[in-house]
């Protein structure tokens, strides 16, 4: 519990001077728990997501950084590794592959990238990794950018 | 019908090899035998039949050459530090290295030896073993820990040979939870995410708790015998030796020093001469139908005349119902015994599920007959017999068992005997706990025997049946007559000859399984040759034309050999 914290107090602190240092995440501690975290990042450009601006929730574990945090998204997002009612992400970093090496804000890198390039085969939104399997990259790319654009961009007017 | 009188002439004159109970053969040169039976294969495939002559002769001599060794801790500890130094010198790196190397190429010294010396460099890099870290760490006092992210001096910071810096504390939590998680925790890794070094035993040695390290050497013990190919754990409950098996050395059956004996291949219990494929199918379908054989498992049927629940209790299929119904019936087709002999198959054996096709002579008959037309009816025919012989054997166990702690005494006490000079009983009832198993699988064996090799069914169904009625009269022997000698109340003049007949039985019975598991082992391949030609023939005149044969055969068989204990009653309520 001390030792998390404590690291956790540490990633806030190079989160507040780096501000600046990547333009493409947002990370934003609770004002009250500094276990509870929330993350705004950009989608990735020439991808489907490009334009959206997508929230991500951190709700990290005690034995933190031992165990990973875990991570959904709250904004809809239509991708194969994200369940689509839930925003559970299926990645391996988060899962068997976490090394305590790894901070948030590498987390929420690493989501990014796992925008660029979806895995279909082991999919946690079938729909969507049905397209792909089947090459239907067309069908894919316009239900995603569809969803980006319904839940993941300013409303206009 | 030439075919057909040829295929039936062969399998007489094999019965007479198989059972006319020739003893020399047994004694004096077992290869003899083999070499009569198999005498159609003409010694074309050298090797092959050296191998059938080592297994022979380790059959018969019942001091098998074993191709196993069984190992209790200590031999495992003790091999798999031999294996280390062996690698650790050869290789001249520590021994902590050589474990990480042998664990990564699953304990094979000589695969970790060609691995190494064909690419050392790549071997380096896949296990994770550097030379020479790969990040330069500052002169500084103080140094950052990559996990707390902490500044703290030097003597906090520790690292794999990579020198990624992290401190101790940051370490122990690191090694504790990759321990706690299980055996992945032998391939531990640098914690840094882009890094691959290996984390060894001396690593773990120096941060972890006694008990965690405790739970480690236990995850790498276990490693040694589930992670090589040669070994496995005996998988009788609680026990804690394993076998290390030499392949090609013959059969897969093992014995652990527990008594538990298993296939080592697939590790459920002993299936020869039934092979693992077909043991994994059947006991799937066991599983899968178990639902619809519960009322068969149930230990009891009714008696078919008076209904009154009977359960068996003793060896042999031939029921006697208590007074005053006196119904004579046969266990397995709870038909009435009057109509057992010649026409089923012998008096002891009621194999006859194929019977069911003779045209409709007798009730018996027509009732197989339409059991026929339902697979789910086929499959009861054989699951039952298969139980049936299951639960035998397990009461024969427990008769041997009986036999040695208590009866063994009393015999030899009444017959002035010395105990030592007991043991062809004993070695009887062995032998009729082998029988009850192999004859177990057989009908696993018969279940899947395909329907349309007709010449291969009848075959097999014949030497079932000749391999049935010999244990019943083994069975009967052990049991029945052997009660006689204990009941009585002096030594008795025909102690000797039972000692003859049943020390005979015993080889005879023996030497017929023996047989029928190689028969078997083989895929009848005897009958292929013939089978091609009966099947040429249109398929009525070849049924009835093969069977009245068969039967014929089965008969000889008996006569010959039924004779004295024909006519024992066999009693139960």
């Amino acid at each position: 519990m001390k030792a998390s914290r404590a690291r956790l107090f540490k990633e806030y602190k190079e989160v507040q001077r780096e501000k600046a240092a990547d333009p493409d995440i947002q990370l934003v501690c609770d004002d009250s728990n500094i276990f509870k975290w929330t993350a705004l990042i950009k989608g990735p450009s020439e991808t489907p997501y490009e334009g959206g601006v997508f929230q991500l929730a951190f709700a990290v574990p005690e034995q933190y950084p031992l165990q990973p945090p875990q991570v959904r998204f709250l904004t809809k997002i239509f991708h194969p590794n994200v369940h689509f009612k839930t925003g559970e992400i299926c990645l391996d970093i988060l899962k068997n592959a976490w090394s305590p090496a790894w901070t948030l804000q590498s987390v929420c890198r690493a989501i990014i990238a796992l925008m660029a390039h979806p895995e279909p085969d082991s999919p946690l939104n079938c729909d969507s990794g049905n397209l792909l399997r089947s090459g239907d990259i067309r069908g894919y790319q316009s239900m995603a950018r569809m969803y980006t654009r319904l839940a993941a961009m300013p409303k206009k007017g | 019908m030439e075919s057909d009188d040829d295929m039936v002439d062969d399998s007489v004159s094999m019965e007479d090899d198989f059972y006319s109970g020739d003893y020399s053969d047994y004694y004096d040169d077992p290869n003899d035998n083999d070499n009569d039976y198999c005498s159609d294969d003409d010694g074309d495939y050298g090797l092959l039949e050296d191998d059938d002559d080592d297994d022979q002769d380790a059959l018969v001599s019942r001091r098998p050459q074993l191709g196993y060794t069984v190992l209790n801790e200590a031999d495992i500890k003790q091999r798999q530090e031999d294996d280390i130094s062996k690698v650790s010198t050869v290789l001249s790196i520590s021994r902590f290295d050589a474990t990480i190397l042998l664990r990564h190429y699953n304990w094979s010294v000589s695969k970790v030896h060609d691995e190494w010396f064909a690419d050392e460099e790549g071997v380096r890099q896949s296990v994770g073993l550097l030379e020479r870290p790969v990040v330069q760490l500052s002169n500084a006092r103080e140094l950052t820990c990559g996990i707390c992210f902490e500044s703290l001096p030097r003597d906090y910071i520790t690292s794999a040979a990579c020198d990624h810096p992290f401190c101790r504390a940051c370490w122990g939590g690191y090694i504790s939870s990759t321990i706690n998680d299980g055996p992945g925790c032998l391939s531990l890794r640098c914690p840094d995410p882009s890094c691959n070094a290996a984390v060894g035993q001396d690593m773990i040695d120096k941060l972890a708790t006694c008990e965690e390290k405790e739970k480690y050497s236990r995850y790498l013990l276990r490693s040694y015998i589930e992670d090589n190919r040669k070994t496995k754990w005996c998988p009788a409950l609680g026990c804690e030796f394993a076998v290390d098996f030499t392949v090609g050395s013959g059969n897969f059956d093992v014995s652990c020093l527990c008594s538990y004996s298993f296939c080592w291949n697939c590790t459920e219990e002993p299936h020869r001469p039934v092979d693992c494929n077909t043991v994994a199918k059947w006991i799937l379908k066991n599983g899968a139908e178990s639902e619809n054989m519960n009322w068969i498992l149930a230990n009891s049927k009714p008696c078919p005349k008076c209904k009154r629940p009977i359960e068996k209790n003793q060896g042999c299929m031939h029921m006697t119902c208590t007074p005053p119904c006196k119904f004579e019936f046969c266990w397995l087709c709870l038909g009435g015994w009057a109509e057992h002999g010649e026409r089923t198959g012998g008096f002891y054996a009621c194999n006859r599920y194929e019977a069911a096709k003779q045209e409709g002579v007798y009730d018996e008959a027509e009732r197989r007959r339409e059991m026929a037309k339902n697979s789910l009816e086929k499959y009861t025919h054989y699951y039952e017999r298969w139980a049936s012989n299951q639960l035998s054997r397990q009461k024969a166990l427990s008769d041997l068992n009986q036999m040695q702690t208590v009866q063994l005494e009393k015999l030899s006490d009444l017959q002035c005997t010395p105990e030592s000079q007991l043991k062809f009983i004993t070695e009887a009832w062995l032998q009729i706990v082998e029988c009850r198993r192999v004859l177990k699988w057989t009908y696993a064996y018969g279940y899947y025997l395909p329907e349309d090799e007709h010449a291969k069914r009848q075959f097999f169904e014949y030497l079932q049946g000749e391999a049935e009625f010999g244990l019943e009269r083994l069975h009967q022997c052990a049991e029945k007559e052997l009660n006689k000698f204990l009941s009585g109340d002096g030594p008795s003049k025909e102690f000797d000859d039972f000692r003859s007949k049943l020390a005979g039985l015993t080889s005879v019975t023996k030497n017929y399984f023996e047989n029928l598991v190689r028969a078997l082992e083989n895929g009848l391949s005897d009958v292929d040759s013939q089978a091609a030609a009966a099947c040429s023939k249109t398929t009525s005149s070849k049924n009835t034309g093969a069977t009245s044969k068969g039967r014929g055969g089965k008969g000889k068989g008996g006569s010959k050999t039924g004779g004295s204990s024909r006519n024992v009653d066999d009693t139960s309520n």
